[in-house]
C-alpha cells in the first residue's frame, strides 16, 4: 500500500475539518487513512498532580469512542484505522505516529478565529510545522461542512521561491500531482524573496527567469497528461499574491516550511498566519529536507 | 461534540484501536517525595490547623499530631489494597459502591467531593490573607494586611484566585517538575528557619510568651478531656490528608516494588518532623494562652502564621507569607484534580448526570466537573464569609468531620469488600481486616463524637445558626444536601441505583480456588 495519510484528530470542529480534508486527500492519492488521537501522558501532565493510571484508562476509553464516532464520517470505501496515542506533547505524538505509519501527509485542523482559538492553532501548528519531517496539511475552518469528501484535488498550486528547500518542495508537489492526477500551477515567489529596495522591474525579470527554470524542472518530473502552468503572483507581498489568485474547488497549495520560519516565530510565522487567513484552500507545508521514504 | 456524518456508513471500523503508547512509570523516588510533600502542603495545612488544635488540646499539640497519624496510616493501608485491585478515578465512590452498593457508595463519593470543595475554599481563603500580608510586608504599609478583613474585598480576591485555579485545571496547564522542586524546597526551608528562630528567641527570653519546653507535650494521655482529644484528632487527620496518595502510586513509579513505600516513609517522616518542630517552636514562643499572639487567641487561630510571621521573623516575615502563598497556590491544582475526577467517575457510571463524565475534547480535563466544582467552591466561600465570624476556622472543623466520614466509609468498604480473603495469609489478616477495621472504627468514633460536640453553639469560632453550632449545621447540611441530591438523581436516572452498572462484589478467597 502507498504511504497513508495521518490525521491528528480531536473531537472538535477543527478535528472534523482535519478528518474531512484527510479523507479527501487519501481518496485522491488512493491510499488509507489513520486517525490519531494524541492524549497527554499522565506522568507529564503536571508535577503537582499525581499520575493516575485509572484516569489515563478513562481517557483512553473516551478517545476510542471519539475515534469510533469520527470514523463513521469517513466514506466506507476508504481504508481507515483509529489509534490512541499518549505523548508528552501533541505535536510530538503526532509526528511519532506519522513516522510509525510511514505517512505521506499529516493533516490537522485549524481553530476558528477568536483569541483563544488563534493561540491554540499557533502553539500546536507551529510546533508541528517546525519539527515535522513529514508534510503537514492544514485544513481551513469549515472544511467538514463545506467540502464534498469525494471532490478530487483537481489542481495543485506550488508556491516556489528561492529560499532553501525549494527543490524538496517542487519534488513533493510534482509527486503529489502525479499520484493524484492533478494539474500543477506554479507561482513564483522570487520577487518577494529579494531584499527590499531593489528595482521592481528588474525583480520581475528575475522572477520570470526563475519561473521558466522551475517550469522546465516540473515538466520533466511529471508524467504525460498532466498540465503545468505558471501564474503571475500579483501584489507586493506573499499574502497579497495569495489573496488575489483564483482557486478551483478542491485545490490545495504547497508552501515550503522555510517560508514560515520567520525570525520572530512566536507562534506561527507572520507570513504563514496571514496566508492562512487569506487562503480559501488547504495549505500543505513541506519541510525543508524531506524524509526519504524507506518503507 | 464529535463530528457525526449524515452519510451513514454500514460497515464497521476496519481494525481495532491500537493500544500502543502505554506510558511507563515516570516517577522516581525524589519525584514521588516532592509530589507527596506538595500534596500535603505543610505550610498551608499547618497555619490553618494549628490554632484550632491548640485551642482544643492546649500544649498537647505535638502529642495529638503523633496520635492523629495512626488512623490515617491504618486507613491508608486499606486504600492501598483497594487501589491495587480496583484502580479507578472514583476512588472512595467506586470502592464503597462495590462493597456496599450504590447508596452508600454515592454518599462516600459525596463526602469526598464535599470535603475537597471545602478545602478548596479554605485554601483560597488562606491564599487571600497571605496575598495581602505579603503586599503589606513588602510595602511596609500595615493597613494593606487589614484589607483582608473587608468581606467584599476578601470575597472578590478569593473568587479571582478560584477563577485562576479553575482556568489552570480546565486548560490542564502544566507546572514543570523543576518548579515544583523549588516550591517544595523553599517551603520546607522557610518553615525550618521559622521554627528555629522561634525556639532560639524563646530560649533567650525574647519572645511573646516564653514557655519552657516540656517532654510531656508529647504525652497524649495528658489531654484534658476525651472530647478535646477528639477535636484535636479530627484536625490532625486533616493535616496528614493527601499523604496517602504516595502509598497508592504503584504503576506510576519507576520501581513499583520499592518507590511508593520508600516515598511514603520519607514524606511522612519529613511532615511529622516539620509539624512537631513547628508546634513545639510556636508553643515555646507564643504559648497557648489567649493573649494577642497566643495560639489560643480566637482572633489569630484560623491563620496562625499570618499573626506570627512578623513577630518571629522580623523583616524576613515576608518569606513565611511567600511560602504559605506558594504552598496554597501550588496545591490548588492537585486539590482540584481530586473532586473533579470523582465527579467524572460518578458521571461516567450514571451516579450523576452524564455531563459530569465528559472529558474536554481538546484539553482532556474533566471540563464540566471542573466548572461545577469551581462554582460550588466560590458560592460556598462567599456565603461562609458573610455568615461566619471565623470562616476559615469553621470550615476546617467541618472539613475534619467530612474527612472522617468518607475515609471511615472507605476503610469499612475495604474490610467488607475483601471479606472472603481476610484469612488468606497473615498479611491479609492485617491489611485487609485489622488495619482498615481499626482505622475505620477510630474515624467513625471521631465523626460521631465531633457531630455531638459541635451541636454546642460555643464550638469552633462560636458562630451559631438557630441556636446550634455553625460547624454542626455545616456538617449536617452538607450530608443532608447529599442525600437530597442522591434521591433526585435516583428518581431521574435510576439505572445506577439499581446496581446494574456498578454491582457489588466480593472477590473469593484465594484458598477456595485452589484444588
Amino acid at each position: 500500500m502507498t504511504a497513508p495519510v495521518v490525521v491528528g484528530y480531536t473531537a472538535t470542529d477543527a478535528g472534523g475539518d482535519a478528518v474531512a480534508l484527510g479523507a479527501r486527500l487519501a481518496r485522491a492519492l488512493g491510499t488509507g487513512l489513520h486517525l490519531v488521537i494524541v492524549l497527554p501522558n499522565e506522568g507529564t501532565r503536571s508535577a503537582a498532580v499525581a499520575p493516575e493510571r485509572a484516569y489515563e484508562d478513562h481517557l483512553r476509553a473516551q478517545g476510542k469512542r471519539w475515534l469510533q464516532d469520527a470514523m463513521t464520517s469517513v466514506p466506507s470505501d476508504l481504508e481507515r484505522h483509529g489509534h490512541v496515542r499518549f505523548a508528552d506533547s501533541y505535536a510530538e505524538g503526532l509526528i511519532a505516529a506519522g513516522e510509525e505509519f510511514g505517512a505521506r501527509l499529516i493533516v490537522v485542523g485549524t481553530a476558528r478565529g477568536g483569541l483563544f482559538g488563534r493561540h491554540t492553532l499557533g502553539s500546536v501548528a507551529s510546533e508541528l510545522l517546525h519539527s515535522s519531517t513529514i508534510p503537514v496539511a492544514l485544513a481551513p475552518a469549515g472544511t467538514a461542512q463545506e467540502v464534498d469528501l469525494r471532490l478530487p484535488i483537481g489542481r495543485i498550486t506550488i508556491a516556489v521561491g528561492s529560499r532553501p528547500g525549494a527543490e524538496a518542495l517542487l519534488e513533493e508537489g510534482t509527486a503529489l500531482a502525479a499520484d493524484s492526477r492533478s494539474d500543477v500551477r506554479l507561482v513564483s515567489l522570487v520577487p518577494f524573496d529579494a531584499p527590499p529596495g531593489l528595482d521592481t522591474g528588474e525583480l520581475r525579470q528575475v522572477g520570470a527567469k526563475h519561473g521558466e527554470g522551475v517550469l522546465a524542472a516540473a515538466r520533466a518530473a511529471l508524467p504525460q497528461g498532466i498540465a503545468v502552468e505558471t501564474a503571475h503572483a500579483p501584489g507586493d507581498s506573499v499574502e497579497d499574491a495569495v489573496a488575489h489568485l483564483d482557486w478551483l474547488p478542491g485545490e490545495v497549495v504547497l508552501v515550503g516550511s522555510s517560508r514560515l520560519a520567520q525570525p520572530r516565530r512566536l507562534f506561527l510565522g507572520s507570513t504563514a498566519a496571514k496566508m492562512l487567513h487569506e487562503l480559501p484552500v488547504p495549505m500543505i507545508v513541506v519541510p525543508r529536507s524531506r524524509r526519504t521514504p524507506t518503507d | 461534540m464529535s463530528e457525526k456524518s449524515h452519510t451513514v456508513v454500514s460497515d464497521p471500523v476496519t481494525t481495532g484501536i491500537s493500544q500502543k503508547g502505554l506510558s511507563a512509570g515516570t516517577l522516581g523516588l525524589i519525584g514521588a517525595v516532592v509530589l507527596g510533600v506538595s500534596t500535603v502542603a505543610p505550610a498551608y495545612t499547618f497555619t490553618a490547623a494549628v490554632g484550632p488544635t491548640a485551642s482544643a488540646v492546649g500544649t498537647q499539640v505535638p502529642a495529638i499530631i503523633l496520635v492523629g497519624f495512626i488512623p490515617m496510616l491504618l486507613v491508608a493501608f486499606g486504600y492501598r489494597e483497594l487501589n491495587r485491585v480496583m484502580p479507578d478515578s472514583g476512588t472512595s465512590f467506586t470502592w464503597a459502591t462495590r462493597a456496599f452498593g450504590p447508596w452508600i457508595g454515592w454518599m462516600a463519593g459525596w463526602g469526598l467531593v464535599a470535603a475537597t470543595i471545602l478545602v478548596l475554599s479554605n485554601l483560597a481563603g488562606i491564599a487571600v490573607d497571605f496575598l495581602f500580608l505579603l503586599i503589606s510586608q513588602i510595602t511596609g504599609n500595615a493597613d494593606v494586611a487589614e484589607l483582608t478583613r473587608n468581606p467584599f474585598i476578601n470575597v472578590a480576591v478569593c473568587l479571582a484566585f478560584v477563577l485562576a485555579a479553575t482556568w489552570v485545571s480546565y486548560r490542564d496547564l502544566r507546572t514543570s517538575e523543576k518548579l515544583q522542586y523549588w516550591l517544595v524546597g523553599f517551603q520546607v526551608v522557610v518553615l525550618i528557619v521559622f521554627a528555629v528562630t522561634a525556639i532560639v528567641r524563646a530560649t533567650s527570653g525574647d519572645a511573646f510568651d516564653p514557655t519552657p519546653f516540656d517532654p510531656n507535650w508529647f504525652n497524649p494521655f495528658a489531654v484534658s478531656s476525651f472530647s478535646a482529644a477528639v477535636a484535636g484528632l479530627s484536625l490532625s487527620i486533616f493535616i496528614f490528608w493527601g499523604w496517602d496518595l504516595t502509598l497508592t502510586m504503584n504503576e506510576e513509579t519507576k520501581d513499583p516494588e520499592k518507590t511508593p513505600g520508600r516515598a511514603a516513609t520519607i514524606v511522612v517522616l519529613t511532615i511529622v518532623f516539620l509539624y512537631l518542630l513547628l508546634a513545639v517552636a510556636m508553643i515555646m514562643f507564643a504559648g497557648v494562652g489567649e493573649g494577642p499572639l497566643g495560639l489560643g487567641n480566637p482572633d489569630i487561630q484560623e491563620n496562625v502564621f499570618f499573626a506570627l510571621s512578623n513577630p518571629i521573623m522580623g523583616p524576613l516575615g515576608f518569606l513565611v507569607s511567600l511560602a504559605v502563598l506558594t504552598s496554597s497556590a501550588s496545591s490548588l491544582q492537585a486539590t482540584f484534580a481530586s473532586p473533579t475526577r470523582t465527579l467524572l467517575a460518578m458521571g461516567h457510571y450514571g451516579a450523576l448526570p452524564k455531563r459530569f463524565g465528559s472529558v474536554h475534547p481538546r484539553f482532556f480535563s474533566p471540563g464540566y466537573a471542573t466548572i461545577v466544582a469551581a462554582i460550588v467552591t466560590s458560592v460556598f466561600y462567599a456565603v461562609m464569609r458573610f455568615v461566619s465570624e471565623n470562616t476559615l476556622w469553621d470550615t476546617i472543623l467541618a472539613l475534619g468531620m467530612l474527612i472522617c466520614f468518607y475515609y471511615g466509609l472507605t476503610a469499612f468498604a475495604c474490610v467488607w469488600y475483601f471479606r472472603h480473603q481476610w484469612f488468606d495469609s497473615v498479611r491479609d489478616v492485617f491489611f485487609k481486616l485489622l488495619f482498615p477495621l481499626v482505622g475505620g472504627v477510630i474515624l467513625g468514633v471521631l465523626f460521631v463524637t465531633t457531630l455531638i460536640d459541635t451541636m454546642d453553639p460555643a464550638y469552633g469560632s462560636g458562630s451559631e445558626i438557630f441556636g446550634v453550632g455553625l460547624v454542626f449545621v455545616l456538617g449536617i447540611a452538607v450530608i443532608a444536601i447529599g442525600v437530597v441530591l442522591m434521591i433526585v438523581q435516583a428518581v431521574r436516572e435510576p439505572a445506577f441505583f439499581r446496581g446494574t452498572i456498578l454491582g457489588t462484589e466480593a472477590p473469593p478467597s484465594a484458598r477456595a480456588r485452589r484444588p
